[in-house]
Parts: C-alpha cells; structure tokens; sequence
C-alpha cells in the first residue's frame, strides 16, 4: 500500500489495480423496486485507492444501485451478487455493511429531531471502532475528533447539539453528511447525489471534504447526474448508467463527453 | 346494574365506614358518594367511555377497604431511596394514602367552606371511589407564589389494602403555582390507589402541573382530576406514565372564564401486559378560552395505550381556540393505541385544529440509523426516544426533566450513554 495521495490528485488506477484486490465486486446485478426491475446487470469493480463516478440520466439506476449496496429494505435481489472485501455484502444486514466500512451518504438524509448529532456521531463511531477491535473514544477524545472535522466542513460546533439534521438547509444535510463520513473514515464511501441543491461555495466544501478522505486504502463512488462536481473530485474512473445496466465507462474525460453531448447520446446506443 | 364487584366495593364500604376519619357531615359525604357509585353503576367494558381500561385488573383487586394498619399508624415506609429534593420545592409525602410528612392544610384554608364539591362526569365515576374510601385530604388553598412537590407511594406493606389520597388545591387570583405530582412505590402484591384531584383556579392565577407517574406493576391506579378556570386563569399539565400495570386517568377541564387556557401534554409508554388509559374533556364555556393539546404514546410489546380526547366548545365560547396533536407509535405485534380526538362545537367562531395519528416506527429514518453501523434494537430505541422528545422538552424544571427523561428511557431498551441525549 503506498501513502495517502494528495487531494484532488490524479490517481494512478493502473499502478494501483495490479497490486490491490477489489475492495466491492458487483457482478451482474439484478433488482427490483415497487414490482419493476430497475438494475439490470450491473458489474462494477472498485479498488483500495480508487474514485469512481457513476453518472446516468435520471432513472436510469444510480440510486437503486447505492440503496441495494447499503441494504435498503425495499430493494429485492433477483440475480447477481455483490462482494466488499471478498465478503458476501447482499447478506449481511444494512448495520453490518455500515461497520464492515461501507458509507451511504444520502441524497435525502432525514430528520431526526430529539436524537442530537454528536450522540449518532459518537454512537456509529463506537459501533465500527468496536467492530475493529478498537476500544471506545472518550468524551474528550470524541470531541477533539469531531472538533476538527467540523472545521474542515465548516460546520459551526454548535450544530453538534442540535437534532439530527433538523431544519437544517439543504446544503447543510449534505455538508453534515460528509462529516459523518469523516468522522467513521469508512473504506468505501457511496456518496449519492451529494452534489444536488448545493451552491458553488458548499460544493467546493464537500469536495475538499471528500477529497480528504482519499488515500490509497479507501475508495470512493460518487452517484451524480452533473459533471460540475467531477471538477473538484476527480475521478478515476467515470461509468454511464442507462437501462439498469452500465453502457459505457472510461476516464474522467468521458464525463466532459457526457457533458458536450447529452445523456441521449448514451441513451440511444443503451437502447439499440 | 349491578355488578359483583360493585357488590364488594359496597360491602367492603359497610364493613369499614366506622373506622374512617372524619366528622358527620364527612360520613354524610362518604355516603352520598357510594350512593352515587351505586346509581351510576360500575363501568363496563361495552360502554365507549372505559372500552379501554383494564377492568378486569379491579375485578382482581382482593379488598376496597383501606388498610387498617396504614390508617391507624401512618408512617413513612422503608423506602431505600426517596427521589430527591428539588431546590425550591415544598414537599408533602403521601404514604397508601395517608399524608406522614408535609402539610394538610394551608393557613389560608378556610376549613368550614368544607371540600371542594366535586360532581364527577360518568366518564369519572371511580372518582366515587376515592369519596368514599378517602383516607386523608390535603386542602391547600394558595396565594402569591409557590411550588410544591407531593410523593404518593404504595409501600407494598404486608396487609393488603387500597389506599385513597386525596388532594384539594385553590389557587387564589394572581397566585403562580408549580405542582410536582409523583407516584411511585414498590407495592409487590396486587393493590389498588385511587386518587382524587379538584383543582380550582381563580382569576389569573397560573399553574404549571408536572405528573409522574412510576407505580410498579402490580399497582392498579384510579387517577381521577376535575379542574376549573376562572377568568385568564393559565392551566398547563405536563404528564408523564411509565408506570402501574394498568391506569386509568379520568380528567375534566372546565375553561368557565374568558379567556381561561389549558396546555396538556402527555406521555404513556407502555411495556410488557400494561394498560396506559387516558380520558380527557375539556369544557370551553366562556368566550376567548384555549386549549392545546399534545400527547404521544408507545405502546411495546403486548401493552395497550388509549387516549380519548374530547373537547366541547358551548355557545357560551366565541372566539375559544384549540390545538390537538395526538400521536401513538405500536411497537409491540400484538400491542395496541387507540387515541380518539373528539372535537364538538356549538358555536360559529372557533379556530380548532386536530390531528391524530398512529403508525410504527418510520422505516426511513431506522434505515439512516442503521446506514451508520448502529444497532437494530438502539436505532428503534432512538426513534422511540425522539418520539417523545417534543413533550419531554417541555418539563421545564431542569432537575425533573432529568427524571423525567430517566423513566422515559427506562421503558425502552437500549439506549445507552442517556446523557448525550438530552
């Protein structure tokens, strides 16, 4: 494993692929929401290191395809699997993946009002440290933790106090969304549409966020339907995703492609 | 109608009349209330009004008689631990139904105006209960400022016996009244408390209610509460039942003066085979008048959680004003909520608003929870916990908030590290 890469830093996926083995192995994924099938073979391979950017038209999947990795009720299996360090991740329950490493960062996190922040921080904390083995954070240790983060996502202290997301803004769901992932340092982070409703000033705080989060012994898959963000966390790799199924992937500059030409372009060829 | 145990309840009246405190015009007192008992009938299970108490509980209850041994020697019991003191508070403690510590009267009680008479509701008529039997009455009548905290225990001592306190409280024009109400006890075998409460409030007088209720669960407990408002007189009642293995509340609020408010706000939570009943009318009678409304129940497990809410708005009550917000949360499979919102209005100007909902726990915000790593059995906790958190928020003594807090998280599992919550 080499040193943590440097923020926004082009990765070097190739050197990085021969010696890693998949941190998350999708094989041909099938599944179904509400009685309709909305992923329809998906195979999608992440390593240790590596930034992934799924993009696709709206409905197209890239959500369901998040869900079904974080274990949403709803979401039914038909065929396919999916790995998270060799291990079966469809049968483990949503709280397992969660402290195996994997991080869902919601597109629509929800309010929680009487449940403060600093209590879900400090309790999902300790819950993956003790799945570590590590032992539980004091009070004191907690917070010095927790201070700096906050900072990083300028997110006043006080926020901690307040109840879950509760009448938070938009732009400030999202930003609460990236410091709990800094917080639990999650080995895959699957940042969903965590772009949308924010300003050019939060957006450029989420990434420097989620750019911090990058070394050579995590991954991230970022889920979103705008190239913008791809200009403050650069990926690696860029997957379209049409018809439940990825129809095409490459370097970032296929996300420049998708922008100049539209997600039509990619529809149609899905669709022949 | 007559019915075997309304049968007991009178004979276990005849049996003991003689032995209880008080003069003749009290025995007159006692009388007309076994009467009235006896007329009304004993509740039953086919009328609307108590579908939901657990009758069958009082039909276990082995005597309605006091006990003999309380009554002729109050004392406070070997209780390892009294809550404690809350700074500023007056306390008086009741121990099965005898006032030992605190106290009866206050000097402003005019004793010959006698007690407060209370005509009780059919909805209420267990008050009856507590007329008959009662085995100590505190009168207290109140002017200027004040707080005071009354500790009811059940001692759970070894002779079997009902216990009957009593409470009479005025609040004079202007007076500003805190009232902690805790119920709490050890009782082991199956005994009964029944508790009257008339409260009276004067013009402008102001008083903040707090009721916890923590009996252990072989405790069968009778809470029945009249209470009436004068002109601008501000009532709130903050209540929180953990406790008993069944209750039954019976309330009535009359609003008489312009511009009289009531703010009640409960909590029941119930576990295990325990019956949380709560009936509240609220009587608008004089124009200007409000009333909002908050009460949020879990029922987990196998328990049943009833809140019947009815509030009449008399054509005496223009301009009257009421806010009801209702909502259970089953956790239980075989668990059961029933809250009945009743609004009844006899006058054109009302602005009224209600909402009653029950529902399990919203899979959603359990999903966000268990997206962090943090257990099944804490998340449900959790969201139990934030349930009742806008109700809980409005105890606003610091210290009994805390408590508050405590029995609430002591119904639901797991959750730990309590004081993060808060």
């Amino acid at each position: 494993m080499s040193e943590a890469q440097s923020p926004a830093s082009t990765a070097a996926p190739a050197t990085t692929a021969a010696v890693a083995a998949p941190l998350l192995e999708v094989r041909d994924l099938h599944a179904r929401v509400g009685g309709q099938t909305v992923l329809k073979g998906v195979s999608l391979t992440v390593r240790a290191g590596e930034v992934h950017a799924i993009m696709g038209p709206n409905g197209s999947g890239k959500s369901t395809l998040a869900y079904v990795l974080a274990g949403r009720p709803g979401y039914e299996i038909i065929s396919g699997s999916a790995s998270f360090e060799g291990r079966d991740l469809l049968s483990l329950a949503p709280e397992e993946r969660a402290r195996a490493g994997l991080f869902l960062g919601f597109q629509y996190p929800v309010e929680i009002a009487g449940v403060n922040n600093a209590y879900l921080l400090k309790a999902a904390l300790n819950a993956a440290r003790r799945e570590r083995g590590q032992s539980e954070l004091d009070a004191f240790e907690f917070l010095a933790l927790v201070r700096s983060k906050t900072q990083l996502m300028h997110i006043d202290e006080s926020f901690l106090g307040r109840g879950v997301n509760e009448g938070f803004s938009g732009g400030e769901k999202k930003r609460n969304e990236i410091l709990q992932m800094l917080v639990l340092e999650p080995k895959l982070a699957l940042l969903d549409e965590t772009d949308s409703g924010l300003d050019i000033d939060a957006l450029k705080v989420v990434a420097n966020g989620v750019n911090s989060l990058r070394s050579a012994a995590r991954a991230i898959v970022l889920v979103t339907h705008y190239q913008r963000l791809l200009d403050y966390i650069v990926p690696d790799f860029v997957h379209v995703l049409a018809r439940g199924r990825i129809a095409r992937s490459g370097d970032r500059t296929l996300a420049l492609e998708l922008e100049r030409r539209g997600y039509d372009w990619i529809d149609g060829q899905a669709a022949a | 109608m007559r019915s075997p145990v309304l049968d007991r309840v009178l004979a276990d009246y005849q049996g003991i009349a003689a032995q209880l405190p008080g003069d003749a015009d009290s025995r007159a007192e006692r009388g007309r209330a076994a009467a009235r008992l006896g007329e009304l009938g004993w509740p039953s299970a086919r009328d609307e009004q108590w579908r939901y108490t657990n009758l069958r509980a009082l039909d276990r209850i082995g005597a309605f008689a006091p006990d003999t041994v309380a009554l002729a020697a109050p004392a406070l019991p070997e209780m390892p631990e009294l809550p404690p003191a809350l700074p500023g508070f007056e306390r008086l403690i009741y121990v099965d139904g005898r006032l030992v510590s605190g106290r009866r009267a206050s000097q402003s009680a005019d004793a010959s105006a006698g007690p407060l008479a209370a005509e009780w509701l059919p909805e209420q008529r267990l008050g009856w209960l507590c007329d008959m039997f009662a085995t100590d009455t505190a009168q207290l009548a109140i002017a200027g400022e004040a707080a005071i905290e009354i500790l009811f225990i059940n001692s759970g001592r070894a002779s079997p016996g009902a216990a009957y306190p009593r409470l009479q409280l005025r609040c004079e024009p202007g007076s500003q009244v805190r009232l902690i109400e805790r119920h709490l006890g050890t009782a082991a075998s199956a005994s009964l408390v029944a508790m009257n409460l008339t409260i009276e409030l004067a013009r402008e007088a102001v008083l903040t209610h707090y009721r916890l209720q923590q009996y252990g669960r072989d405790t069968v407990f009778i809470d029945t509460l009249s209470a009436q408002l004068g002109e601008c007189a501000r009532y709130a009642v903050r209540s929180v039942a953990v406790g008993a293995g069944s209750a039954r509340t019976s309330a009535r609020v009359q609003l008489a003066g312009r511009g009289a408010s009531l703010a009640w706000g409960g909590i029941a939570v119930g576990r295990g085979e325990q019956v949380h009943d709560i009936s509240l009318k609220v009587e608008h009678e004089a124009p200007e008048t409000g009333t909002e409304e908050l009460f949020r129940g879990i029922a987990d497990e196998r328990s049943r959680v009833a809140f019947s809410g009815h509030i009449r708005i008399d054509g005496r009550a223009p301009g009257a004003q009421t806010r009801q917000s209702l909502r259970g949360l089953i956790e239980g499979a075989s668990a059961e909520i029933d809250l009945r919102p009743r609004l009844e209005i006899l006058t054109d100007d009302v602005r009224a608003q209600h909402g009653a909902t029950t529902g399990r726990l919203d899979e959603d915000l359990l999903f966000y929870l268990l997206a962090r790593g943090i257990d099944r059995p804490t998340a449900r906790s959790l969201l139990k916990w934030a349930f009742l958190g806008d109700a809980l928020r409005e105890i606003d003594v610091p210290a009994l908030r805390a408590e508050a807090e405590r029995l609430a998280a002591g119904q639901l599992p797991d959750v730990p590290d309590l004081g993060a919550l808060a």
